[in-house]
């Protein structure tokens, strides 16, 4: 309308400013001159307002032409016969021209329409593709339909059931009076419209199953022309849900196998870690207990050391499983209290076992460190697996060294100490320094279970703190792990 | 004296092993891992190899494989409790016997002198006639006699016979027995030697299968007490 207007009121001034500029001439101009002047400001009202402005701007210009330019002049009178020649065939060109160019505006505003209709198609099947998770999608769905259709609201509900739940909106929430009016009657969901065409529900099916509704509210009612791509984004919407729904199935399925390899493999791992003392103790007890067997006391010592020394290790495990079961079963209790670090080593020494076995394990504790405060069963527990995973790995004849430095905290934050267990053993290639935590052999081939690591792990976290490894210096493994350090003790007077 | 390599990836075991085998008069050198292991019996020549299946860098069973391929050295081999489908690929890959861990070390160093016994006694390739225990099979003339008592067998019955006293003391899997008796096209009918150790057990007077011994899901041995 306001273009219509517009266009309507720049012909009409275009018309008086041109008669006003002819007409003092008029005498020595021929008709024929005025006409195709006066054509000029048609074509432009035209080309801004569109026929109807055309219409109004050749009534104007047929007057002031009649009138201004056509003997005798002031008035409609049409004198010679020529004159009406020239009138009408004024009339006729300024007619179509205005026809022509106002066709030619239609089919600019019509490729207009196209283009936008085609950039949304085009942003809607962007947001579609792409691998993304279900929730992510129907967000992302609801947000593009929204925008690139100037919609108030848009809701994408999904089939649960019997029930339909709103899994997204963009956009005003939909009032109950306006969902009602979509919401399917008989069970079965088809597209319906309400509200004079502002609202409008079309059914998402995928496999000729339908399982959800798309809920769109306009501003303005919805024509035919708007409704049929709508449908069209409808279904694309809908297969790409119902891809994202198999995709996120899939996830699933995947997780369940891996949780369900992961459970035998480590079930193979504890039964390897179990059966190994086992044998040991099984063939230094069958040697003792066998009569005639010339065993020096040297070595009947020594399978008696061995016999403790596995039954010592078949404890440990043990207490490892239980500590696991704990942890999964998340009833890890602690009991913190102030203590230093020293004790703490002397306390996983001592329950590793005797010299033989601590011999070449050298502690590297400084004095004057802060005292810590935690559970010095868990940390105990945190330290004798290290010195074990070290035990295995360092070769025969090299050292195994047991540290501490203290970690001043950031202002305000907390102080703490780092505890480290130091091997010169193969170490942990980069690639396996985080899979090393998990309930993970540290060498597939030999399956054994990494149990005591990742309980190592587990009971560092529990305190707030973090475990990693790194390359020691000089080659090996270097596990360090974080104590919380206790608050200073208020001043006594 | 015989010589002895245990290779296991068990210090512990390796020691209790160690002091055990020692005492009963053996010689004793060990190893900690697969590849070890090969380079043992290829530098000191053992008698007889003491092999865990489940070593840190090269798996047991590929161990025995690579061992038969330049050495005939009895192979015996540690396995767990619940590893019969990793005991039947130690044997098919040319292990000799098997003993479950956890075992006894009489039982063990018993294995072991089997082994030993039956090595010694295979070394003569040229052989016209073979002896296990009582039984004698007649390879030139295709009988076989069982204490001084000459037995009423099929050629089948002969053959399934012969290959397990060749093997002698050997666990001879189902696998290689079907295809060395029955042929190459056959692998998978345990029936057919359960139908035929039960015949055999008959005519050896052996009912309990004392001298032609059954493993359950492994296979069959002839034993020599």
């Amino acid at each position: 309308m306001r273009r219509t207007a517009l266009g309507a009121a720049v012909a009409l001034a275009g018309v008086a400013v041109l008669s006003a500029a002819m007409a003092p001439a008029r005498s020595h101009l021929s008709i024929a001159t005025a006409a195709l002047v006066l054509v000029v400001p048609v074509v432009l009202g035209v080309a801004i307002g569109g026929f109807a402005a055309g219409v109004i701007a050749v009534l104007g210009g047929f007057l002031a032409y009649d009138l201004l330019f056509i003997p005798p002049f002031g008035t409609l009178d049409v004198g010679s016969g020529q004159n009406w020649v020239a009138l009408a065939v004024y009339a006729l060109v300024v007619l179509m021209v205005a026809r022509v160019v106002s066709s030619l505006q239609r089919a600019r505003s019509e490729s207009a329409r196209r283009e936008v209709e085609a950039r949304r198609l085009y942003e809607l099947s962007d947001a579609l593709v792409g691998d993304r998770p279900l929730a992510e999608l129907l967000a992302r769905v609801a947000t593009t339909l929204q925008e690139s259709f100037s919609l108030r609201s848009v809701s994408l509900l999904l089939a649960e059931g019997e029930a339909l739940r709103s899994v997204a909106l963009a956009g005003e929430p939909l009032s109950d009076a306006e969902l009602a009016q979509v919401l399917p009657s008989g069970g079965r969901l088809r597209s319906a419209t309400a509200g004079g065409g502002r609202v409008v529900g079309l059914p998402l099916s995928a496999a000729g199953r339908p399982f959800g509704l798309v809920v769109l509210v306009s501003p303005d009612p919805l024509g035919p022309g708007e409704w049929a791509p709508l449908r069209t984004y409808a279904n694309q919407v809908a297969l790409a849900l119902e891809r994202a729904r198999l995709r996120d199935q899939a996830v699933r399925n995947g997780l369940l196998e891996e949780a369900d390899r992961m459970r035998s493999a480590l079930l193979g791992a504890v039964s390897h870690d179990l059966r190994t003392p086992l044998a040991s103790l099984k063939a230094a007890v069958s040697d003792l207990r066998q009569p005639g067997l010339a065993l020096s006391e040297s070595d009947a010592g020594e399978l008696l050391a061995l016999v403790e020394g596995q039954a010592d290790r078949l404890a440990r495990m043990v207490t490892n499983l239980l500590d696991m079961t704990r942890i999964e079963a998340g009833a890890l209790e602690q009991h913190r209290e102030v203590t230093s670090v020293a004790e703490l080593v002397a306390e996983s020494l001592a329950m590793l076992g005797g010299p033989e076995r601590t011999g070449r394990i050298v502690s590297e504790i400084p004095p004057g460190l802060p005292p810590v405060e935690v559970d010095h069963v868990l940390i105990g527990h945190v330290l004798v697996n290290l010195l074990e995973n070290a035990e295995r790995y360092a070769p025969e004849g090299t050292k195994i060294a047991i540290g501490a430095e203290a970690r001043p905290g950031a202002p305000g934050g907390r102080a703490s100490v780092e505890a480290w267990v130091e091997d010169h053993g193969p170490g942990v290639p980069e690639s396996m320094r985080e899979r090393i935590f998990t309930m993970f052999s540290r060498d597939g081939a030999g399956g054994r279970s990494g149990l005591g690591l990742a309980i190592a792990k587990a009971f560092v976290e529990v305190h707030g703190e973090t475990i990693r490894v790194e390359e020691a210096s000089g080659g090996g493994s270097r596990f360090a792990f974080g104590l919380p350090a206790a608050p200073a003790l208020p001043e006594v007077p | 004296m015989s010589m002895v390599l245990v290779v296991d990836d068990d210090p512990s075991l390796r020691r209790a092993l160690r002091i055990g085998l020692v005492a009963r008069g053996y010689e004793v050198s060990v190893a900690g891992a697969g590849g070890e292991g090969i380079d043992q019996v290829a530098l000191s020549a053992p008698d007889v190899v003491v092999l865990d299946l489940g070593l840190p860098d090269i798996d047991g069973v590929d161990v025995c494989r690579r061992l038969r391929e330049w050495s005939s050295v009895p192979i015996l081999v540690l396995s767990a409790a619940d590893a019969e489908g990793r005991k039947v690929a130690a044997l098919d890959a040319g292990a000799d016997d098997y003993v479950t861990k956890p075992f006894g070390m009489a039982e063990l160093e018993a294995r072991l002198r089997v082994a030993l016994r039956h090595a010694r006694a295979g070394r003569d390739e040229e052989l016209t006639e073979l002896a296990v225990g009582d039984l004698r099979v007649d390879l030139v003339h295709q009988s076989a006699s069982f204490r001084g008592r000459e037995l009423d067998l099929t050629a089948r019955e002969l053959a399934f016979l012969t290959y397990l006293a060749r093997n002698a003391g050997k666990v001879c899997t189902h696998h290689m027995i079907l295809k060395e008796v029955w042929g190459p096209q056959y692998g998978a009918e345990t029936h057919y030697l359960r139908v035929y150790a039960h015949r055999l057990r008959r005519k050896l007077g052996d009912e309990d299968g004392v001298f032609l011994r059954t493993h359950p899901g492994i296979g069959y041995q002839l034993v020599a007490s």
